[in-house]
């Protein structure tokens, strides 16, 4: 397995807006704001950029723009952005991946060339369904169609590193809808597929319709049945599977997310963006007049932070690293905390071992084909009850 | 205090026939309490007992009346009504020589008017019958006058209240005066007082509420229990007017309590004698028994560290509650825990809420289950208060299980369900009698296990809510009974385990491996559920393994957020108790309350 090296860091940055909320969407989002807020928050961004004073010494290997639709900004704005970046850190953006999230119904291939000019170099699309009516009635803006000619658009653009996402458990969604979904991105010929099952998240419309009984979402075994053939049909495909919910051409995964479960540095920037860095994650301010109001009036953007003890980072730096396929090096976990694995949690490992859902492979700690299915009951191993 | 001018009486009545509204008219009308010192319900302090509208507690209240030029001294003694406390409820009524039978004007004769009836005809009182909630738009004061001649009692002669607007408290003073007699005693003879309640006092220790029946008690008198044979030394006597007010002594035929720096219930009897230990009394007074446990379950903390405040819980409430017993006991799913035994169902329910309540306990409680006579066939004779300790069938010859004389009122129209239902509980008919034209008396034989889970509930809904139940302890009879085990993972759950009639035993566990089934959440594996006799399975569900659990993306690398919803996973666990590998919430262990026989 590839490892990134310990000093490897990224940027994180919150774009937020949205032309209209998805039903199941509780992530920091905000519809309805025009171009003069999308302005004033790019100055905002430049401003917190601006005033970090420190930065981990060792290389950017990522810059991720997540959303929200990050595609509703100019690419003018992603010019500015990432030349910000270069110039106070004095590097050059050749060897760093630079994603950029998009809606499919956002794009074409005039916009995406000079996104790309920018300095974009990685394309994550929502896909999330193959049929129009699931894409509907979660209120995605965007049609299939859309998505087969934003990733037709996006290679004649030039963009040689693309990812589609797809959702499955979705309400009233069957099995034979998922494999269309599926056989459909695989067409697509993409160089990256992540899936994700449907979380059911408090206070969203969707929560409110199923409660309210107008829709259901599949049964727990036929949405395990969406997770195996989703595994098989990617695998079949030529496609690695490298993390939990993510699929990659070979060469192609994701740096950015692997930062985040190797538990190396990133920044971030944004309304509500998190960061992590020697044992400290903090958060920016979640409201986007909030934080740009804040950082006008000279401050840093952030409302909180929380320190990890030694022991919370190795009991992360398991559970985090279990979710690649290939697990996490004994080795480096020694190298960063000095104690091996099993010296700090022998008793939670050798249980997890004989219930057959953790493997050790030569360096390697690694979930099982059973500890994948049953992921979070390893994690919640690794976690001490709120 | 001339003894011709004391009058001792009590008031009962069925439940919300106004009871309590009478006893604060009476204390309000004697000037005992002034208006602004008047609150409903006065004489019921816990807090439970003024929101479920019940006495726990007897109260002795002393009013100062003023007839014909005399004053007299009239103590009123509040009993608790409820049958787990009949024996409480005897002790106070045998203090008395008169008592007020409260019947609601609309409702009429009930279950409960007649099993206290009965109780205070057995101890010889003079009962004064009356017809409260006079005000009522459907008050029927004729109708119940007639029901009362036909229970022997002189209707005509029923006294007609409103408590509520104050009508008749004159006249129902005036009769307690003119018709209950003043107490009998010795005045020269040695101390006899009969204790029938008490309670503690964190400043003076236990109080204990006493009926002077011979001689009198001053401060300073060495005292001794008869039964338990403690000696004390009096520290002080008073009597509640509701408040404590000090006294010098208690003569013959007086009612009040004395304090003597004891410093736990379990010293005082309820039922015992108390005489001077210079010159004890030859024979104590009759009719005194040890508190008897007849409903018992299984206290468990949610939360295993709240063991030590559980236990402190339960020592504390024992301080005022001589009747509840409980000793530590293990139990291989639940962990440390008490089995606790009750009076009866209200008292266990008493007991189970103040803890939650008043002491902020999360518990888990096992299905109460009754105390079993078993002989074994090496001719040993055993209690078993705990299904999970009963022998296996083949060491046992046989087991007796306690039974109930039930009597229940109920509309002509319902006979027939009520009698349906009471046969499904294996109820022994006794007999049928009717009140008047449209209500019935039904008298049952009916084990005490069986009227435990929702009896009361099916009663009332099989008869739109009319029928009113009361029961009697009846001794025990012998039943073909076995202990039912439900086993998880293959491994009997001790708290599961229950005792029940052969022929109910199948239906019962099918039933409960079913609702189980549903409770317990899918599990790493699949997991067996198994019903069984003995060693013979009798129903089998299954819980099949969980298929998939896993967490979806971290977007923008809120590890944070991702971490608590594991931590709340987790904490959501921890509420679950483990047997073997498995993990069964909480609600599983109530489930067994809610599986019927159909």
């Amino acid at each position: 397995m590839i490892s990134s090296p310990l000093s490897d860091w990224g940027i994180y940055i919150h774009i937020p807006f949205c032309r209209s909320r998805c039903t199941y969407c509780d992530f920091n989002t905000v519809t309805g704001m025009g171009e003069d807020d999308y302005a004033r928050y790019v100055e905002a961004l430049l401003l917190q950029w601006d005033r970090i004073s420190k930065m981990p010494s060792g290389h950017v290997v990522s810059i991720f723009f997540g959303g929200g639709t990050p595609s509703l900004l100019e690419p003018e704005y992603f010019k500015q952005i990432l030349g910000a970046v270069k110039d106070k850190l004095r590097i050059s953006l050749e060897g760093v991946e630079v994603t950029m999230e998009a809606n499919p119904g956002t794009i074409d291939e005039k916009r995406l060339r000079e996104y790309r000019r920018a300095g974009v170099n990685r394309l994550s699309l929502g896909v999330q369904a193959w049929q129009d009516h699931h894409l509907r009635r979660i209120n995605r803006t965007h049609t299939v169609l859309d998505a087969r000619q934003g990733v037709e658009a996006a290679r004649l653009a030039g963009f040689d590193n693309i990812n589609l996402d797809l959702i499955y458990g979705l309400p009233q969604q069957t099995l034979a809808e998922w494999e269309e979904s599926l056989t459909g991105v695989l067409g697509l010929e993409v160089d990256h597929l992540s899936l994700y099952q449907l979380q059911i998240e408090e206070g969203t419309p969707l929560a409110g319709q199923l409660q309210r009984g107008r829709l259901r979402v599949p049964e727990d075994d036929v949405s395990a049945d969406m997770a195996e053939l989703g595994r098989k049909r990617l695998i079949q495909a030529g496609f690695i599977p490298y993390e939990i919910s993510n699929y990659c051409r070979p060469h192609k995964h994701s740096r950015h997310n692997r930062l985040y479960w190797t538990l190396n540095p990133y920044l971030a920037l944004g309304a509500g963006a998190h960061g992590y860095w020697n044992a400290r994650r903090w958060w920016s301010i979640r409201g986007v007049k909030q934080y740009v109001d804040n950082l006008q009036n000279g401050g840093d953007g952030i409302a909180g932070e929380e320190r990890l003890d030694r022991l919370e980072e190795m009991r992360e730096y398991i559970w985090l690293g279990l979710r690649e396929e290939g697990g996490f090096s004994r080795r480096r976990f020694q190298d960063r905390f000095s104690v091996s694995p099993e010296g700090s949690f022998g008793v939670t490992l050798g249980k997890l071992g004989r219930q057959g859902l953790v493997e050790r492979r030569s360096d390697y700690i690694l979930l099982s084909r059973r500890g994948r299915e049953m992921a979070n009951y390893v994690f919640r191993e690794f976690v001490t009850a709120s | 205090m001339n003894q011709a001018e004391i009058r001792n009486f009590s008031i009962i009545a069925h439940i919300d026939h106004g009871k309590s509204t009478l006893a604060d008219r009476l204390i309000e009308r004697t000037g005992t309490l002034s208006a602004r010192e008047m609150a409903p319900q006065v004489l019921d302090s816990m807090e439970l007992e003024r929101e479920r509208g019940i006495t726990i507690k007897a109260q002795a209240v002393r009013l100062d009346y003023e007839h014909e030029g005399k004053v007299y001294e009239l103590n009123l003694i509040d009993t608790p009504g409820h049958v787990d406390f009949t024996y409480e409820v005897s002790r106070a009524l045998e203090a008395c020589e008169g008592a007020l039978l409260v019947v609601d004007a609309a409702q009429g004769v009930e279950a409960q008017t007649l099993a206290n009836l009965y109780l205070a005809l057995e101890h010889d009182l003079t009962v004064i019958p009356v017809i409260n909630k006079i005000d009522l738009p459907n008050a029927n004061p004729e109708k119940v006058q007639e029901e009362l001649m036909d229970i022997g009692l002189d209707g005509t002669e029923a006294i007609l209240v409103s408590a509520k607007l104050g009508i008749g408290i004159e006249e129902t003073l005036a009769q307690v005066v003119s018709r209950i007699p003043p107490p009998k005693g010795q005045v020269e003879a040695v101390l006899r007082a009969l204790i029938f309640d008490s309670r503690f006092d964190s400043y003076k220790g236990v109080l204990v509420y006493i009926r002077v029946v011979d001689g009198s008690l001053r401060v300073g008198d060495q005292i001794l229990f008869m039964a338990t044979g403690a000696s004390f030394e009096v520290t002080e006597i008073g009597v509640f007017r509701p408040h404590p007010t000090a006294v010098s002594t208690l003569s013959t035929g007086e009612v009040g309590f004395f304090a003597a720096s004891i410093k736990t219930v379990q010293d005082t009897h309820v039922g015992d004698t108390v005489t001077l230990a210079s010159r004890p009394a030859q024979e104590p007074l009759p009719g005194y028994r040890p508190a008897q446990s007849m409903v018992f379950s299984g206290l468990y903390p949610v939360d295993s560290s709240d063991y030590g405040r559980l236990r402190e819980a339960l020592e504390r409430l024992r301080l005022n509650d001589a009747s509840l017993s409980f000793e530590p006991e293990t139990s291989a799913a639940l962990g440390f825990g008490f089995r606790a035994g009750f009076l009866g169902l209200l008292h266990l329910d008493v007991v189970q809420e103040r803890l939650e309540r008043e002491y902020n306990l999360s518990l888990i409680t096992t299905a109460p289950n009754v105390v079993y006579q078993v002989r074994l066939v090496n001719g040993e004779e055993i209690r078993v208060d705990n299904p999970a300790l009963m022998p296996p069938a083949g060491e046992i010859q046989e087991i007796q299980e306690p039974m109930v004389n039930a009597s229940i009122i109920t509309p002509s129209e319902y006979i027939g369900a009520v009698m349906e239902l009471a046969q499904e509980r294996r109820g022994i008919y006794k007999d049928l009698s009717y009140i008047d034209k449209q209500r019935a008396l039904l008298n049952y034989l009916l084990p005490l296990g069986e009227i435990m889970f929702d009896f009361f509930d099916q009663l009332k809904s099989r008869t739109r809510g009319y029928a009113s139940f009361d029961y009697q302890w009846s001794g025990n009879m012998p039943a073909d009974l076995v202990r039912l085990d439900i086993l998880i993972n293959g491994e009997v759950v001790d708290a599961f385990s229950m005792i029940v009639h052969r022929d109910k035993a199948y239906h019962r566990g099918r039933s409960l491996v079913e609702k189980l089934r549903e409770l317990i959440p899918r599990q790493l594996f699949e997991v067996p559920l198994q019903a069984a006799i003995g060693g013979r399975v009798i129903a089998r569900e299954t819980v099949k393994a969980m298929r998939k659990d896993v967490l979806a993306k971290c977007y923008g690398g809120d590890i944070t957020r991702k971490r608590k919803l594991l931590e709340k996973q987790k904490e959501g666990k921890k509420r679950m108790k483990s047997v073997g590998s498995v993990e069964i919430p909480q609600e599983a262990f109530m489930a067994i309350l809610r599986v019927s026989d159909k």
